[in-house]
């Protein structure tokens, strides 16, 4: 996945996002963030409140997706809106409950994953009784686990994720969609991860990302030799759903027509004695198009239906008057926060850094994008339900005097700009500073604030608006270009362990020629020393501890400048009973949700 | 004739190509994201990133690209594989065109019936409360945006948002084959809001044309001559036509991309939705297929009223 779509997600409040920390874990406490302010959502339904076994079977619920899926093959799907899908179609070896951002369940896997105490051999055994869809047929084995992760690595599969988190398995970093000698099935049921690198906890925890979901080697092998891979044309199932295909087992235009719709209907093979999902509905149909506007009307006026994107602004505020128990708040939807460049320019200085975070106005900046409902002030880096948060200050963040005023404190901003050197307290050091925004709301509100807030420092600023996409593409994540503020650049995990949030975005070794995800070219040896050794760091708690000292660091260095913590808006139908995760950044999760 | 259409349809196929070059060029000099970067992951190396653009054939020099492009296109009328979902762009847009063909072709007879039948009778009442208020409705109907006239559309007159709830509303569309009535009931809706603005358009225009010629000397004698006024307002409104007919296939271009914003505001999966979609995903190698065909649609509708020309107006003769 590239920052520009990671970013458009997250301006859908959409995305992946959290738990984990730790398959392995024998903690049970639970989620990340309870106890706290985070949780608290105005009284609206929440992913830690809603009840998993009230669900009435039978039905069929419309979801409405203003937008197009990207890929609903299991090896290559990385989005949520294609996680809608394949969450319920296919089991990974690990899964989350809607309620939870710490424990992942084993799904395919029978229990939780064995690591040795070297940290780098990683067992697990897979559950007996699981099925394919048809025309497959088959019980699942663990060689259709080992080539579901293998073809990742297939160039005409291209799993956006696989060199990310699976570089430290033997053979990984070389791999081209064949065998890799990492991979090991002893027998039927067991499967067996060799690591070069003592990385075991975040391979593990990766296996919640449907990349572990089974593929049958001898049945998709054909369509893999396509360039590019059409599995996601023919596809067999795993999960409670299935998207209705024909007897060939084709899908394309039978049970998804692109474009239009998706229809999931019963796998018949699927056994619920091997599932801990209730699987309520009966048929779940998927309709794309449409404008987000018209759809959130749709929805709250309508009975059996749910929007699958985070609503607007607009529809947001509709539900919260006039439809409060249709509404859905999750906490955790990811980050926005203003990329400096730390490498070269006048932010090259940590005290006119500083002196910019104290001074940017954060509350208002989110009330613009929806206030209180569906943000919180930024304070730090790691989100709610992200392990780590509390550690890291919570809501309330670390007590530094340029953190302390959300509002903003010219008297504190000028302080630092005399530290940096400019005796006035403003800034008088002539280099024009070149500020690249998106174009799109509300990051284009964001943009003029940070610019408006430069000019109050005492800064001149060529200040630039492009397409989101061009942003990154060409800007923000082109070192050479030497951009000194991209304002509103946004962030969201693949799961909920905090390395996922902050390495490739604040870790030096992370700043590629292009499309870097490090847009401000943090590149602090001892951040960098910290996170290298963190990324070792086996055990929940053990984790969420080091990583949130990497948090505080990167505070003390003000590497970026925080400002909002995205919370997810769900709402549905009058006549449904929806119930949002946790994980996916709080949307909903249709294994759960029922009709009334 | 015929060798006037031979060439002209020649001179079309000639345009198309400079036009294919002119998108291809385009989409490939001024990227809004390269479609390998965005199947690279968070973290793409240069390694990855080359071995996508070897399997979508975005390694080859541009030229290449744009030969092996312009064969498949000329030849096969194949236009690629989506970068995005990896359909075939000619599948994809096929599937689409009937329904963007119900909505144009219906907004474009409403627009031309509607816009000269207004048209005519506000200028054979010229100044009277008629005249006035269709030239008022017309002049705020020009004014209006079709996203916005959509979305009021929906808002106030559809099935399920509506204030009076009259007309099937969002994503109601069904094809023809599939239900006519229900086609036909999804589609009253879309096809006002296409037609509003060109329909105002036309009307404002035929009144004018109308007017001036009904002030010209030969319908003064044609009067005087005792002939009567329904058919001397016929030879009027036959010579004050020609000019709107013209007009005609000039808005082709507007009305395939009125299609873009009212197929996204009714959730119609039609073409237009279907390049909306992909300009948003940065999916060149639809909207590339998608503008061919809104070019060829206006070639061949210029075509075609350059020939209906000359059967309107016998003065026009080609040779």
């Amino acid at each position: 996945m590239t920052s520009i779509r990671i970013v458009a997600a997250i301006s859908l409040a959409s995305a992946l996002a959290l738990a984990l920390a730790g398959c392995g874990s024998s903690s049970s406490s639970p989620s990340v963030g309870s106890g706290t302010s985070v949780v608290s959502t105005g009284g609206f339904q929440s992913p830690l409140t809603q009840s998993l076994t009230a669900g009435k079977r039978g039905g069929t619920l419309v979801v409405l997706n203003e937008t197009e899926f990207e890929h609903l093959d299991p090896g290559i799907a990385y989005y949520n809106i294609d996680y809608e899908v394949v969450d319920v179609t296919q089991r990974a070896l690990y899964s989350y409950k809607p309620n939870t951002t710490t424990e992942a369940t084993p799904d395919m896997a029978s229990g939780p994953p064995e690591i040795a105490a070297d940290n780098r051999t990683i067992t697990i055994h897979i559950r007996e009784g699981i099925h394919f869809s048809p025309p497959v047929d088959r019980e699942v084995t663990s060689e259709d686990v080992a080539y579901a992760i293998e073809r990742g690595a297939n160039p005409d599969v291209a799993n956006a994720y696989f060199h990310s988190y699976f570089d430290s398995v033997e053979g990984g970093p070389k791999a081209e969609g064949g065998p890799i000698k990492g991979i090991q099935t002893p027998n039927k049921h067991t499967i067996v991860f060799h690591l070069t690198e003592p990385k075991a906890q975040i391979v593990a925890d990766a296996l919640v990302l449907p990349l572990s979901a089974a593929v049958p080697k001898e049945y998709a092998e054909k369509f893999d030799k396509n360039k590019p891979s059409n599995y996601a044309d023919y596809q067999v199932a795993t999960g409670p759903y299935m998207l209705k295909n024909n007897s060939e087992g084709k899908v394309l235009g039978v049970g998804y027509i692109p474009g239009k719709s998706a229809t999931l209907v019963r796998n018949p093979n699927w056994n619920p004695k091997t599932d801990f999902r209730p699987a309520y509905l009966n048929e779940i149909l998927i309709k794309i198009g449409g404008t987000t506007t018209v759809i959130g009307r749709q929805v709250l006026e309508g009975t059996d239906m749910v929007q699958n994107e985070a609503p607007n602004q607009a529809s947001v505020r509709l539900a919260a008057e006039k439809f409060k128990s249709q509404l859905e708040i999750s906490p955790g939807a990811g980050t926005h926060y203003i990329a400096v460049n730390n490498k070269v320019g006048p932010f090259s200085n940590i005290d006119l850094r500083k002196a910019l975070w104290a001074a940017l106005d954060r509350a208002a900046m989110d009330k613009a994008r929806g206030g209180e409902l569906v943000t919180n002030v930024m304070t730090h880096f790691l989100y709610p339900t992200i392990p780590g948060f509390e550690q890291a200050g919570g809501l309330a963040g670390p007590k530094v005097d340029y953190n302390e005023h959300p509002e903003g404190d010219m008297a504190i901003a000028e302080k630092y700009i005399r530290l940096a050197g400019y005796a006035k307290g403003k800034y008088s050091g002539g280099q024009t500073l070149e500020v690249v925004g998106s174009r799109s709301s509300p990051a284009e509100q964001d943009a003029e604030v940070v610019n408006q807030t430069l000019k109050n420092l005492g800064f001149t600023t060529k200040f630039t608006l492009v397409e989101p996409s061009t942003m990154y593409s060409k800007y923000c994540g082109v070192p050479k270009e030497e951009i000194d503020v991209c304002p509103s650049v946004g962030w969201i995990a693949d799961f909920a362990d905090p390395q996922t949030v902050l390495n490739i975005t604040f870790n030096g070794k992370f700043i590629n020629p292009v499309e870097s995800n490090n847009w401000g070219q943090v590149d602090d040896p001892t951040i960098n020393a910290a996170m290298t050794a963190a990324e070792s760091v086996t055990g929940t708690s053990a984790r969420a501890t080091a990583w949130a000292k990497i948090d505080d660091e990167l505070v003390a260095d003000a590497a970026a400048i925080p400002f909002d913590w995205d919370k997810q808006a769900n709402i549905e139908g009058s006549g449904v009973d929806g119930v949002g995760d946790l994980w996916d950044s709080g949307e909903w999760d249709y294994d759960y949700s029922s009709l009334k | 004739m015929t060798g006037y259409i031979i060439r002209r349809i020649l001179w079309g196929v000639a345009l198309l190509v400079i036009i294919c070059a002119a998108t291809f060029v385009l989409f490939r000099i001024f990227p809004t994201g390269n479609p390998a970067v965005l199947r690279a992951g968070r973290d793409p190396q240069p390694k990855e990133i080359a071995e996508i653009e070897r399997v979508l054939g975005l390694n080859k020099p541009l030229i290449v690209q744009f030969w092996d492009y312009l064969k498949s296109v000329l030849l096969h009328f194949d236009f690629g594989y989506s970068y995005y979902s990896d359909e075939s762009v000619r599948g994809l847009i096929g599937e689409r065109l009937e329904a963007t063909a119900s909505l144009t072709i219906g907004a474009a007879v409403l627009w031309f019936i509607g816009g000269l039948g207004v048209g005519i009778v506000s200028a054979l009442r010229r100044h009277s409360l008629l005249d006035r208020a269709a030239m008022g409705t017309a002049l705020v109907l020009i004014s209006a945006p079709e996203f916005w006239l959509g979305l009021i559309a929906l808002f106030l007159f559809s099935s399920d948002i509506g204030r009076w709830k009259v007309f099937p509303g969002a994503g109601s569309y069904v094809p023809i084959t599939s239900d006519p009535w229900k086609w036909f009931t999804s589609l009253i809706m879309p096809w006002f809001v296409l037609a509003a603005g060109g329909a105002a358009v036309y009307a404002r225009l035929m009144r004018g044309s109308l007017i001036e010629v009904m002030g010209e000397d030969y319908i003064r004698t044609a009067r005087a001559k005792g002939l009567e006024e329904r058919r001397v307002t016929r030879q009027g409104v036959r010579a004050s036509i020609n000019p709107i007919v013209t007009l005609l296939a000039l808005e082709t271009g507007a009305l395939l991309g009125g299609a873009v914003v009212v197929e996204t505001v009714f959730n119609i999966p039609g073409v237009g939705l279907l390049a909306y979609q992909s300009i948003t995903h940065s999916d060149f190698a639809v909207v590339q297929g998608t503008v061919l065909l809104a070019a060829m649609f206006i070639i061949v509708a210029n075509i075609v009223v350059d020939i209906a020309y000359a059967y309107l107006d016998p003065r026009v003769r080609y040779s």
